[in-house]
This record gives structure tokens, sequence and C-alpha cells, in this order.
């Protein structure tokens, strides 16, 4: 499935309102503030339809998964674009099997839970709670909305040596390690080690600032938020790096600003499993017939760290977080 | 005293479906219990089976959030343990004012953020801690 789709559920009292942009969003936060109603309304317009006295509109079905837990594959398997909703009381939503079943699945998830799922590449974009805006009383109807609960964060100064924290082992690591050369990298080899890397350098005096693909980070947020606002670390989660190097211009192609304005126009969900594997794809696709751009994800070409292009591609970079890493750059 | 067990764990119960098919009326009437389900659902107790959502209007107990409905279940029936993860933040403070008061074990699969005044016993790492920071330590080995 590809698309951006909008979700009204609607009854004369509750008014849920929202878009699903990705084959995988997550719904979290505050107890009490109608996740579950959600959920129960969608279903009720499951079983009954229109006939439930709940109104639906999007432009692709949304069905509640309330079955058992061993026949959600069957029932997934069978809809094709369609957006699943399910419940926080399902333990199979952390397995690798219904990894997999999203995988090879032509639908969207939007699963409630509070749980990191390890085995899904979410965004952390794509994480939400829900709140309802304006003052309400019963009955008149009250309107939620989703709002995402994470964001990237800026790092507190840019006075102290700056200890760049990478996810990337690749060309990402390569890329930052050659252009900023005044500036120690480590490679965290991975988004699960980052916390570990992060808690062996805390107490470094240094301004700690994390680069990881945003992606596939969304499991890996609950786990580093804390400490990150606590000390002040900066966070920058791109989509991917190859996504900074499409960002960034310095790849020649008109259909490739069309394609970063409105990704989920072009991603189909049955084929890429994370967004940031269909940037690879695309940065591979728009540079394999050139010799000297042909980008390769375990072994950077020159053309990307010289001067000029590593200088577009840092500037893709928000300006908070790239005036610590380049300003130490320029040596000021 | 709160006792948590980070991660993955056999036999353990999920609280809205306990509190929707088990729950006495009793509990309801109770002023500690009244007391959480106004600051977590902003819904007020009015009596018999009946509660104000300011959302839903009148609602009985079984409409109340899972979040609250787990702290109910967690604070009536000690001897059982519960997947406090049904919780929110907004439910933290009423997990460990029920563990100044009662000993109870609950399972929790997300790092809840406790106020930095706290007093828990990690059964993990079979350690008592007393500031956020030392229980987020315990906390991300586990989760």
């Amino acid at each position: 499935m590809t698309g951006s789709h909008r979700v009204i559920v609607e009854s004369e009292r509750i008014k849920y309102d929202f878009v699903i942009r990705r084959n995988i969003t997550v719904i979290q936060g505050n107890s009490g503030t109608g996740k579950t109603t959600l959920i129960e309304a969608l279903n009720e317009y499951t079983i009954r339809g229109d006939a439930g006295g709940i109104r639906l509109q999007s432009d692709v079905p949304c069905v509640v998964y309330s079955g058992g837990f061993n026949h959600y594959e069957s029932f997934m398997k069978e809809l094709t674009g369609s957006i699943i909703f399910i419940d926080e009381d399902y333990a199979f939503i952390n397995t690798e099997k219904f990894a997999e079943t999203v995988k090879e699945s032509d639908n969207y998830y939007v699963i409630i839970t509070r749980q990191p799922l390890y085995n899904l590449p979410y965004s952390i974009k794509e994480i939400y709670g829900i709140r309802t805006s304006g003052k309400y009383h019963f009955p008149e109807q009250v309107y939620h909305e989703l709002y995402p609960l994470y964001d990237e964060e800026k790092p507190q100064d840019n006075q102290r040596d700056v200890l760049l924290i990478l996810e990337d082992n690749n060309s990402g690591f390569e890329f930052y390690k050659k252009s900023l050369k005044q500036v120690e990298c480590i490679s965290a080899e991975g988004n699960g080690n980052i916390y570990k890397v992060v808690e062996d350098n805390i107490n470094k005096n240094k301004n700690i600032i994390i680069i990881a693909d945003g992606a596939a980070f969304g499991a890996y947020i609950n786990k580093i938020e804390f400490l990150i606002k606590k000390k002040h670390i900066g966070l920058y989660l791109p989509e991917s790096f190859e996504w900074m190097i499409l960002k960034s211009g310095v790849i020649q192609g008109a259909d490739i600003k069309k394609i970063l304005d409105k990704p989920e126009d072009y991603i189909d969900s049955s084929l890429f499993f994370s967004w940031e594997r269909y940037f690879s794809q695309l940065l591979e696709t728009k540079t394999e017939n050139d010799q000297i751009m042909r980008y390769k994800k375990n072994q950077l070409p020159d053309y990307y760290t010289s001067e000029l292009v590593s200088n577009r591609i840092l500037n893709v970079i928000p300006y908070e977080i790239r005036r610590c890493l380049i300003d130490i750059k320029e040596g000021n | 005293m709160l006792h948590i067990r980070f991660g993955d764990m056999e036999k353990v119960n999920y609280g809205p479906s306990w509190f929707k098919f088990n729950y006495d009326p009793k509990w309801l009437e109770d002023s500690f219990v009244q007391k959480m389900i106004e600051d977590v659902d902003k819904t007020k107790y009015m009596g018999g089976l009946v509660f104000d959502s300011p959302v839903l209007g009148p609602i009985p107990p079984e409409k109340l959030s899972g979040g609250v409905q787990t702290l109910i279940m967690i604070y009536e029936k000690p001897d059982l343990i519960f997947d406090a993860t049904s919780c929110g933040d907004n439910c933290a403070k009423w997990l460990l004012e029920i563990g100044k008061m009662k000993d109870v074990t609950v399972n929790l699969k997300y790092i809840m953020q406790f106020p930095d005044d706290l007093n828990i016993y990690v059964d993990n790492k079979g350690v008592v801690v007393r500031s956020f920071t030392d229980y987020l330590y315990c906390a991300v080995d586990y989760v």
C-alpha cells in the first residue's frame, strides 16, 4: 500500500481525525486519553458497518483485529490495502512472526502499545499520543487528534568538544569521519547499541550528539529519551544517511524533490519494510551509471567527502546541531 | 513496597480483562480508588456502578481506562502480578502510593516515567532504587 490516508471516526459524542502515513504507526501515551474508545468505535464499525451508529470516513478499509492469538497471521494475509488496528492486549505484537507478517503484507498497521517493538522498524515520527482539543462538556462531541510524542533534541551548548555517536558503521560513518576531521566520531554499530555507547561516554565532559536513522528508531526512543533530556544530548534523526544525500541536492534528478516531499506516495509498504531501504535503493539506482557518484552502502566514493559536496550534505542537518559540528570543523 | 519486574514474564495478568470480569462493586466505594479514577481518567464516581466522564457522560466501570482498571486490580489483588504496561506515565505516582500501603509486584515492559522521589524494589536486580536515575539504569537492561 502507498499514500497517506485520512481517517475520521465519528459519533454524536466523539470524533477522531488523523492521517496514517506509513506501514507502522504506534499510539501510546497517558492512560485515559481515549485509545481504547477509538479501538472500540472502530471495532463496532468493523462488525456492524453504518448500522452501529459509528461513521467512518477513509479511502481504504479500516479494520480492528479482535481474533485469537494464533489466528492473526491468516487474518492479516487475507486483507490487502487496509489499515489494521491492533490493541495492546495482544502479546504477539512483539514477536518475530508478527514482524514477518507485517513485512509480507500490503496493509498499514496501527498498534496501540507502550512496549518497544524491537522487531519492527518504525519511525519516531509515527509514534503518537491522543489529545482532546478545546473545552468540552458531555453530551457535546469531543474532538480527538493524534500528536507526535517525540521530536529531535538540540544539544545544550556548542562550547565543549563534540562527541558524535553514529548508528551507522558503513558509508554514513565514513562520511562523518572524513568530513568532520576534528570531531570525534564513534559508531554504535546499530540502533540497539546507542544507549550503551552514550552511557559509556556520558562522563567525558563532551557535547554528545547522536545521529541515527529515524526511519527505524521508534523502538529505541523510550530507552534513550530520559538520558537525552537529562544530559542535554543532541539527537538528529534523518530518515537515513541516503535520504540526507538525496535531500542535499548533490544528485541530479527531477523526480527526487517530488519523492522527498511526499515519500509515502512512492514507497510501497509491501516492497519496503522501512523507508530507509527505499532511500538506499533510490540513491543506488540514481547513481549506478556514474563512475564517480556510484553509491554503495559499504564503501563511500570520494565524491561524497569532497569539500563542496560534503558541505551540502552537512547543510541538511538542522542549524542547532550543525553549528556544533561545523564550528569545530572550521576551528572556531 | 512496589516491586517491579521488567521485561517478558510468564503468568502475568492483564488488568483490564481481570477488572471487567472480576471487579467487586464495593471496591468503587473506596476513596483511594475514587481518587485514582478522578486523577487518571478525570472521571467522578457518582455512586452505585456509575461514573461521570467528561467525554463519554455516564459510564459503567467497564468503560474506565485500561490504566486505571489495572491500578485498581493491583491495589485490590496484591497477591496477583499484573502487567503495568497497560498503565501510562500518569499512573506512576499511584503505583508508588499503592506501594506505600501494600506489597505489590508488577510487570513493566516500558520505561515508565516515575517522579524522582521513589522507593521501588527492582526484582530483576534484587535492589531497592530511590531515585529516577537509579531506576532508569536498572530498567534499560531489561526493557
